[in-house]
Order: structure tokens, then C-alpha cells, then sequence
């Protein structure tokens, strides 16, 4: 902990390279910005591999201190197996992003660039960098700041076609963001006059349960929650969801509300002390619990198909929370499963969610609109993306093989395996409304299309096929034997050979 | 890995090979004409790999078991061969329409789960082959596209996902009651009755798979889905889909008498939903729905079979419960192709390849002394002899003759086609060939299932030693028959589906739950609520931490 381990200067490339490249992309202009952003979020891929290889080879994260400053004096950047986990999702659904906007933003040779292009591809940067800030941050200061990025970031691509509607609907997330920025900021202040630091490995196993630390863990929490729109607080996510442009609705919901609950991850399961955490896991359970049965309820019942995306994406939020009474409270045994439960639904959602909303994007372009009752031919017109949207939907379901069935078999038998057997009956109803609202767009597009509806577009393959790999990636995570996912275990207090 | 358990894989890889060329488009129109290849593999295990070493697939901690015993082996030979008489059918039957590809793709998965559920032998293998066989079927019965099929298909997925969540919860409470970290079958059913939910999972595991045999009240979706679905794969369906429930029953339900009060329960089910099947069957005027009526009835009676084996402990019941299934698969299967045929043979063809072939067929399911029923129905004297249950067997055997001479009838009142139509040669050879099967396979199969290993002794002898047993549940079901055609008219009509006209309450008090719901939420999406909502949750997480430090 008091020195840079071997490989940390990858942390720094991981950072330095979208930051830089933003920066460069924006001088550059148009066409330059396009080649750079494919290009560094391909090599991003690459740093997410190297970094996770290095924290297994280590079997402990790794860690790098700027300037050589350990904290609490100077700040950390630190790769445990969640970060490199989520650090490597999240640069595999970016590029895969990235390469589907190819269509729509590109600039060709004989035009001028234009806005709209240029700040998707260096917005699309910003947000790999300050997601990469989100995930290795050591500092829980550091990633408020990583938090507030993202935030930004994220809403200038959602603002991308300046639709009136769009600024609504984005500044309603604005503000309901920072009113929860607020509260994590009050928090991060009162364990900084109780501790002296806020580095979340130094603060692990030190903290205190006293009331300045317990106000301090429910601000921080309140506010996260808001900024992941975990059930009731979910006002300002389906219309800023559905409202954005596919690619920006893949990232958000894919993406940035995934920050947030890592966040959520090292405030509980590292600073807060184990006795109050076990008593008040069940209260955040069981608002997760809520947001699956009435979100998937809601989406069973929309009429825009982006909505009904978007209300999916309110539901699996609400599988992140149930992992953390099973984590905390379980056996050893059992907090290893639901630990990797947890996470691996935060990485199967990432890949189908972003497959959804990016499949979501072409019907609704093939057909030039996206009503429910109405998708009829868009099998014809769109075929890979239809099916790159069932494939979502069976991994959002939990049908096997997928990373969905895989993450909620986990939390189910751990569930089960500690008593916990409501959580179980949460799980399982969650998958058969899924199934509900799934099917009810599966449905809809192999139909024949209503003798008087225009006929739909066919669309290029190009962009199909990147919805496509997304929905394979989230169904090939259920292929994995679960042993490959040690990764995640590395660097968790409670894990086996770790800290206590 | 031997021989045998090569054929095991091969059994699994087949179908996805053929499912992996229907990538490229130039190999994909051709995958159609190939269906009847696909489960060929599987025919050769369920011949050559019985009782085989399990093949154990140790990736890192996961492990994969196929396993193939006596039991099992029955059901996928007679399943296997189903596949490929349904599949050389299919391309004949459906034509060169533009949905045959999707069709071959729906029907290979199927497959794929069917064969796949006989060779699993851990959790994971099951659970997955399983959903294949329950969801991928969907395709297969929306195929001609029609409300009543979309109907149909819809009302088959909601409840085969219903029965998905019965046995996910079922599986993962097994795999929880295994003190080790196994999950192969046989060490989930060995600390079944040990395990404190043990009355939970049993309800589960019933559920689940009595929900895919077809028992009541859960056949709703049986003669529903099995006449809209196009001819071949309503054979299937009715043939070779619903052994999944009961090749689940048999693997998971302990044979050691462990289970009190279980087995008289599953007998009674069964029992229950033998009568009630020909009760709403002899109402029904299409054949193929009589005949799917008939196969609620005939899982009926094997799922009692299985449930009196297991409450007086019957040596041998599971090789009996699957000899009486096996000969389903294959008698119905076959009448199914029959139906398909009626309408494109003429004249006395007509009679002389298609309705005394039924006829002989349909008797075979009262127990038509002769026949490969009759056989079936010695293979599991063991498990219906005794007292009241004998009585009800023998009885619920006269309401099947009762059930398949009505639906004799029916079949033979579909128009002919005219007296000089010949029927192409696919199609015939599929039916007859079946056919021959249903009533030879037992034939074969009843002395002996291996070299030197005979299990249910001389057929002749066993047949000789109670023919009049055999022969009145036949009479009374003819005499029966009779008097339905006499008076038959005056019967009420039951809809297809029977108890499904009580689901659509229940649908109408989910639409009043999901409007409130969604009226519920709005409310909670207005800023004033939203910001108290926030404010109340940092006082219950401060209150909640707090009461949890003191």
C-alpha cells in the first residue's frame, strides 16, 4: 500500500491515453477526431487486458502513487479486481460504441465536420477517461470529481442532436445528479474530519460506528443511489434514457449509472464498518427489490420501445443491490458467490443493455418509429439487430447460456444458501416479467408488418453486427466456467487471504 | 473418451452443426432437407452406449456430465428416431413456403433439448438442455403464423417459463441441500431427502415437470399448442417433447421409497389427469386435438405408474415407467404423421395404408392383446396391479380405446382427397415406418434390453397368462365408443384447453395490479415526491446503521 507495485504505470496509460486524446482530438477537428477516438478506444481494450492479466498474475491489486506520495498525503490509483473488471467492460462496450457511431458520425472526405460529430468523438473520449477515473481512483474525493466528468460527459452526448425534448429531459438528470452530488460531498467531508483521508483502503477496517461516520456513509449512499436511480429515485431515468441518441442511451445505461454502484461497492463493503453495514444492507436490498418487481411491471406496460428499455434498465439496477446483504452477512462461501453475482450482473447488464439500446436505435430507424404495438416487419428490415435484442433479453432474463443466468443463479443459491429466501422469490419474479416485456417486443417484430404501415428501411449490417457482438459478449459470459471470474475476488475484504 | 461416449457427444454435437451452417445463407436452404440426419447420432448412443461410464468434463470448477443408463437410453432411442421420421417428413410436408429455414432452425434446438435432456447428467446440462426443449418449441407451433397459433405459442411460453422459474428455484435449493460442491444429479437426488426443504423442492420439481408432461391442471397448453403446430412437429411435441417431464420425474425423484406420501400424491395426479383427459377429449372434433387430449391421458398414467412404483418400492421402475413411455413416443408420434396423410390419400388406399394402420395403433393404447400397448401396459402390471389403482387402471385403459376410436372416427372424417391421389413417398414411409415401430420396438424390446440381461421375461408367456385382463378394457372402451357415436352429440363442448376459460380472470386482475403499479410509480416520478423520497432514505439508512452500531 505504501509503494507503486510492478505494472501501476499501466493505470496511468489507462487514464493519461482517452484524456489526451480528447484533448488532441479537439485541436485536430472532424475526421482526425474520428481516426483517434477509434484508435485509442481500441487500444483501450488492449490496456483493460493487460491491466486485469497483471492484477491476476499478481493475485493483488495493483497499485500506482503519482509522485511517489502514499497516502494519506499524496493520492492512489488502484486496480482491484473490480476496478480491472469493470475497467475492461466498460473499454469493450466504449469501442464497440464507437465503432456503431462510425455510421452516423463520420465525416467524409469532401465534407465539412460538423458539430455533432466532432463532440461524439471527443466526448466519447472524456467519458473513457473519466470512467477509467471512476474505477482506479483510490480517493473517494477523486472519484466524486471522476464521478462529475462522467456526469458532464454523459450529457453532452445524450445532448448530441439538440432536441428541445433532450435538453428537458437532461437537465432533469442534471440536477437530480448533483442534488445527490451534494450529499456525497457532505459525506466525503465528515469522514475526512474523523479520519484525515479518504483513501477507501487506508479508511477499510478503520473506521469507526459513530455517528459522524454513520451520517456520513447514509449521505454518501443517498446520493449514489440517486445517481444510479435506484427505486423511488428514478424520476430523471427513463426520459433521459430513452430521450438520448442510441449510442449515448447504450453508455448511460450500459455505463455511467455502473460508476456509481462501484462507488456504492467501496463505501460499503470497504469504509463502513461491518455491524451497522449488515443492519442497513437490507433496507437498500430491498428498494433494489422494489425497482425489479415495479420497473419490469412499468416496462411490461409502455408503448415506446426505448422507454421500455429504459424501465428494464431502473429493474437490473435493482439485482446490483440485492447482492449486498448476501455479501455482507453471508458465510464466507456464500459472500464469494453473491460478490460474484453482483458483479457479473453489472457486467452482463453492461454488454446486453448497450446491445439493446443500440438494437432499439436501428428498429426504430428502420421503422421511423419506435411504438411497441407497431414493430411489425422490422424482423425483415433489421434481422441481426432483432435478434442481437432477443439475445439481450434472454441474458436480462436469466435463461442460460448467459452472463444474466449466471450472475442471478449465483445470487439465487446464495440467497438461499444464507435463508434468505425472498430475495430468491424477487429474483425469479423479476425474470418472468422480464420474460414478459422481452417478448412482447420479440413478438411484435417478427409479425407482418399492418398492410398500411410504409415500408421498413433496411439498414447496413455494419452497425447490426456491433449490436450483435455486444448481445453475444453478454451471453458468451455464461459460457465461462466460474472459476475465470477469480479476477473479481482480488483485492475484496473478506475474500479468502485477504484483509479482514 | 471410449466409443460410446462419443456417440454421447456426438448425440449433442449433431443438431449444432447443422444449426451452426444455417449461418452462411448457401448452406442454410439445405439444412431443411437434412433434419432427418440430425438425431441420428443419438439413435446410435441410445443402441451402443447404454450404461456406459458417465463422461465427465472437469473444466475448471464446473463439471459436465453425460451420462446414458437403461432408462434413459429407451426414451432417447424411440425419441431419436421420432426426430428423424418427423424431420424426413417436415420439408415434404411444409413445402417450399419462406418460413422452412426458420422453422429448421426452431426445430433444431428443439432437438438439441429433447435428445439432450435423456444424456444430461448434472444440474447444469439439464437446466440448459431443458429451457432448449421448452422455449425453442415456441418456434415450432407459431410456425403457420395464425392468431390461434400465436395464441397457443404464447400461452406454451408463459407457462414454460413459469415452469423454468419452478425448476431454477428447485435446482438451486438442490444444489444448496449437496454438502459438497457437486452438481451432478445423482448427489442432488441422493441428499434430496435429507435436505430441510425438502417438501419445497419436491413441490418445484413436480410442478416443473408435470407441467411439461402434461398433468392436470397444468396440460392447459397441451391441446392448445399441439394441433395449431404444423404436422411433424406436433408429432414430435406430442411424442418426444413432454418425455422431458418425464425423464425430470424419473431422475430426480429418489427411487428408494424415501419419499412418503409422494408417491400415492403422484398417483392420484396422474390417475386424475387420465380420466379428466378422455372426459374433455371424447368432446373434441379435430384430430389432432383428441390425439393431444389422448397424450395428457397416456402421461396420466405413466406418471401414476411412476407414482405407485415409488410408494411401494417396485424393483424395476424406472426401466417400466420409460418401457410405457417409449411406447408413446412412438405410437403417437406416429398418428400425428397420420393425420398429416389423410387428407393426401384416396380411395381404398386410403383404408389400407392409413386407417386400419391407426386403427390398430389406437387400440394399442387400451391394451389390444397383439399390439406394442399391450406390452407397455404389462411393463408397468407391476406398479397398477393392486387393488383400487388396478381397478382405475384397468378402467382409465377402457376410456383410452374410448378416446382413440373417437378420434379413429374423426380422422377418418377429414375429407379424402380424391381416389386416385398418390401420397409422396417421404411422407408414407415416415408414417408406416413408425408405425412398424411402435408395434415391433416393444416386441424386440420386452425380453431383453441388453445381451443376457433380461428384465420383464418371456413377452409371450406374460401376454398367454392374463389375456382376458387385457382384452375387457378393450371391449368396454368399444362398447363405449358405440354409444358416443349414438349419443355422443348431446355433449357439451369443451374448449380446447378446458381450464385456460378461467384464466383469463386472472389475466384481467394482473391488468388491474400492472395499471396500479404503473399509477403508483408516475407518482413517485413527480419532483416533489421524488425529493422527499431522497430525504426519507438518508433518515432510514442514518436510523438503520445507527440501530445496527448499538
Amino acid at each position: 500500500m505504501t509503494a507503486t507495485t510492478p505494472a501501476g504505470w499501466l493505470l496511468v496509460v489507462a487514464l493519461v491515453l482517452p484524456v489526451a486524446g480528447m484533448l488532441l482530438a479537439f485541436v485536430l477537428g472532424g475526421r482526425a477526431a474520428e481516426r483517434l477516438a477509434l484508435l485509442l478506444l481500441g487500444l483501450g481494450v488492449g490496456v483493460g487486458v493487460a491491466v486485469s492479466a497483471a492484477v491476476l498474475r499478481m493475485g493483488a491489486p495493483i497499485v500506482y502513487l503519482p509522485g511517489g506520495w502514499a497516502p494519506p498525503l499524496g493520492l492512489a490509483l488502484v486496480a482491484d479486481g473490480v476496478a480491472a473488471a469493470m475497467l475492461l467492460t466498460t473499454a469493450l462496450v466504449l469501442f464497440a460504441v464507437a465503432l456503431f457511431g462510425r455510421a452516423a458520425h463520420a465525416t467524409p472526405p469532401d465534407q465539412a465536420e460538423t458539430r455533432a460529430a466532432l463532440a461524439y468523438w471527443c466526448f466519447l473520449l472524456a467519458l473513457a477517461g473519466s470512467l477509467a477515473a471512476a474505477f482506479l481512483g483510490g480517493d473517494l474525493f477523486n472519484l466524486f470529481v471522476a464521478l462529475e466528468m462522467l456526469t458532464f460527459a454523459a450529457l453532452s452526448l445524450a445532448c448530441l442532436e439538440g432536441k428541445p425534448s433532450q435538453f428537458r429531459s437532461e437537465l432533469r438528470y442534471l440536477l437530480f445528479a448533483l442534488i445527490g452530488s451534494v450529499l456525497y460531498l457532505l459525506g466525503t467531508a465528515l469522514l475526512y474530519g474523523g479520519y484525515g483521508t479518504l483513501d477507501f483502503r487506508l479508511l477499510a477496517g478503520r473506521t469507526r460506528a459513530d455517528l459522524p461516520t454513520l451520517l456520513a456513509a447514509a449521505l454518501m449512499t443517498a446520493g449514489l443511489a440517486a445517481k444510479m436511480a435506484l427505486f423511488p429515485l428514478h424520476l430523471w431515468l427513463p426520459p433521459a434514457h430513452a430521450g438520448a441518441p442510441p449510442a449515448a442511451s447504450a453508455l448511460l445505461s450500459g455505463l455511467v449509472v455502473k460508476a456509481a454502484f462501484v462507488l456504492l461497492l467501496r463505501v460499503w463493503i470497504w469504509v463502513l464498518p461491518p455491524l451497522p453495514a449488515m443492519a442497513a444492507a437490507p433496507l437498500l436490498a430491498a428498494l433494489g427489490a422494489a425497482a425489479i418487481l415495479v420497473g419490469s411491471l412499468v416496462a411490461l406496460r409502455q408503448a415506446r420501445l426505448k422507454l421500455l428499455v429504459a424501465y428494464s434498465t431502473v429493474a437490473q439496477i435493482g439485482y446490483l443491490f440485492l447482492m449486498l446483504p448476501l455479501v455482507l452477512s453471508g458465510a464466507a462461501e456464500t459472500a464469494s458467490h453473491a460478490w460474484l453475482g453482483g458483479l457479473l450482473q453489472a457486467g452482463s447488464h453492461a454488454f446486453a443493455k448497450a446491445a439493446m439500446f443500440l438494437a432499439a436505435g436501428l428498429i426504430a430507424t428502420a421503422l421511423g418509429h419506435d411504438r411497441v404495438t407497431a414493430l411489425g416487419g422490422a424482423g425483415q428490415a433489421v434481422p441481426r439487430a432483432v435478434f442481437a435484442f432477443g439475445l439481450a433479453g434472454l441474458s436480462l432474463m436469466g435463461i442460460p447460456p448467459s452472463g444474466g443466468f449466471t450472475a442471478k443463479w449465483l445470487l439465487l443459491t446464495s440467497a438461499l444458501g444464507d435463508g434468505q429466501w425472498w430475495w430468491a422469490a424477487v429474483i425469479l419474479g423479476g425474470g418472468l416479467l422480464t420474460g414478459g416485456y422481452v417478448y412482447r417486443v420479440l413478438a411484435g417484430t417478427i409479425a407482418a408488418p399492418p398492410g398500411d404501415a410504409p415500408r421498413p428501411r433496411p439498414l447496413p449490417h455494419g452497425p447490426q453486427n456491433v449490436a450483435l457482438g455486444l448481445a453475444l459478449i453478454s451471453v458468451a459470459l455464461g459460457l465461462l466456467p466460474l472459476a475465470s471470474f477469480g479476477l473479481v475476488q482480488i483485492g475484496r475484504p473478506g475474500a479468502l487471504g485477504a484483509l479482514p | 473418451m471410449t466409443g460410446a461416449q462419443g456417440l454421447m457427444v456426438l448425440t449433442l454435437a449433431a443438431p449444432l452443426a447443422l444449426l451452426l451452417a444455417c449461418l452462411w445463407p448457401a448452406p442454410r436452404r439445405r439444412v431443411p432437407g437434412l433434419l432427418w440426419l440430425a438425431p441420428l447420432p443419438g439413435l446410435l448412443a441410445a443402441l451402443f452406449a447404454a450404461g456406459a461410464p458417465p463422461l465427465v468434463m472437469d473444466g475448471a470448477g464446473l463439471r459436465l456430465t453425460l451420462a446414458l443408463d437403461a432408462p434413459s437410453a429407451l426414451l432417447l432411442g424411440a425419441a431419436a428416431l421420432l426426430w428423424s421420421a418427423a424431420g424426413a417428413y417436415a420439408p415434404a410436408y411444409l413445402g417450399r413456403q419462406a418460413g422452412l429455414e426458420r422453422f429448421a432452425v426452431w426445430w433444431l434446438v428443439t432437438l438439441w433439448g429433447s435428445l439432450g435432456v435423456f444424456l444430461a447428467g448434472d444440474l447444469v446440462t439439464f437446466y440448459l438442455t431443458f429451457a432448449a426443449v421448452s422455449l425453442a418449441a415456441f418456434g415450432l407451433i407459431v410456425q403457420d403464423g395464425t392468431p390461434r397459433a400465436r395464441r397457443a405459442g404464447e400461452i406454451t411460453l408463459l407457462l414454460a417459463v413459469m415452469g423454468e422459474v419452478c425448476l431454477l428455484l428447485a435446482f438451486a435449493l438442490l444444489a444448496d441441500a449437496v454438502p459438497t460442491s457437486s452438481l451432478a444429479i445423482a448427489d442432488a437426488v441422493a441428499a434430496l431427502p435429507g435436505s430441510p426443504a425438502r417438501g419445497l423442492i419436491l413441490g418445484l420439481l413436480v410442478a416443473g415437470f408435470g407441467l411439461k408432461a402434461g398433468l392436470v391442471p397444468l396440460h392447459v397448453w397441451l391441446p392448445l399448442a399441439h394441433p395449431a403446430a404444423p404436422m411433424p412437429a406436433s408429432a414430435v411435441l406430442s411424442g418426444a417433447i413432454v418425455k422431458a417431464g418425464i425423464i425430470g420425474l424419473l431422475r430426480f425423484l429418489p427411487a428408494d421409497g424415501a419419499l412418503e406420501g409422494w408417491g400415492d400424491g403422484l398417483a392420484a395426479l396422474g390417475l386424475f389427469t387420465a380420466f379428466w383427459a378422455v372426459g374433455c377429449g371424447i368432446t373434441q372434433t379435430n384430430p389432432k386435438t383428441v390425439l393431444a387430449y389422448s397424450t395428457v391421458s397416456q402421461m396420466g398414467v405413466t406418471v401414476a405408474a411412476l407414482g405407485m412404483g415409488l410408494a411401494l418400492a417396485v424393483p424395476g421402475t424406472a426401466m417400466a415407467v420409460a418401457f410405457y413411455a417409449m411406447h408413446h413416443v412412438l405410437a403417437k408420434g406416429a398418428l400425428f404423421l397420420a393425420v398429416g396423410l389423410a387428407g393426401a390419400v384416396g380411395g381404398a388406399r386410403r383404408t389400407g395404408l392409413l386407417l386400419l394402420p391407426a386403427l390398430f395403433l389406437a387400440l394399442g393404447f387400451g391394451g389390444l392383446p397383439g399390439s406394442g400397448g399391450a406390452l407397455a401396459k404389462l411393463a408397468v402390471k407391476p406398479q397398477l396391479d393392486a387393488g383400487l389403482v388396478g381397478a382405475l387402471a384397468a378402467l382409465s385403459a377402457a376410456g383410452s380405446t374410448l378416446l382413440m376410436l373417437h378420434f379413429i372416427r374423426r380422422l377418418a372424417s377429414l375429407p379424402p382427397a380424391d381416389a386416385t391421389a398418390r401420397p409422396s413417398w417421404v411422407p408414407l414411409l415416415a408414417w408406416l415406418g413408425m408405425a412398424g415401430a411402435a408395434v415391433l420396438g416393444p416386441w424386440v424390446l420386452f425380453g431383453a434390453i441388453g445381451p443376457g440381461d433380461p428384465w420383464l421375461g418371456d413377452s409371450w408367456e406374460a401376454l398367454a397368462k392374463d389375456p382376458v385382463g387385457l382384452l375387457w378394457p378393450v371391449l368396454l372402451g368399444a362398447v363405449l365408443a358405440l354409444l358416443l357415436g349414438r349419443w355422443g352429440g348431446h355433449l357439451p363442448t369443451v374448449p380446447e384447453g378446458d381450464l385456460l376459460v378461467l384464466a383469463g380472470r386472472v389475466g384481467r386482475g394482473g391488468a388491474i395490479i400492472g395499471a396500479a403499479v404503473s399509477h403508483l410509480e408516475k407518482r413517485l416520478r413527480a419532483w416533489p415526491t421524488a425529493g422527499l423520497a431522497l430525504l426519507v432514505l438518508v433518515l432510514a439508512l442514518f436510523g438503520a446503521l445507527l440501530a445496527g452500531a448499538g
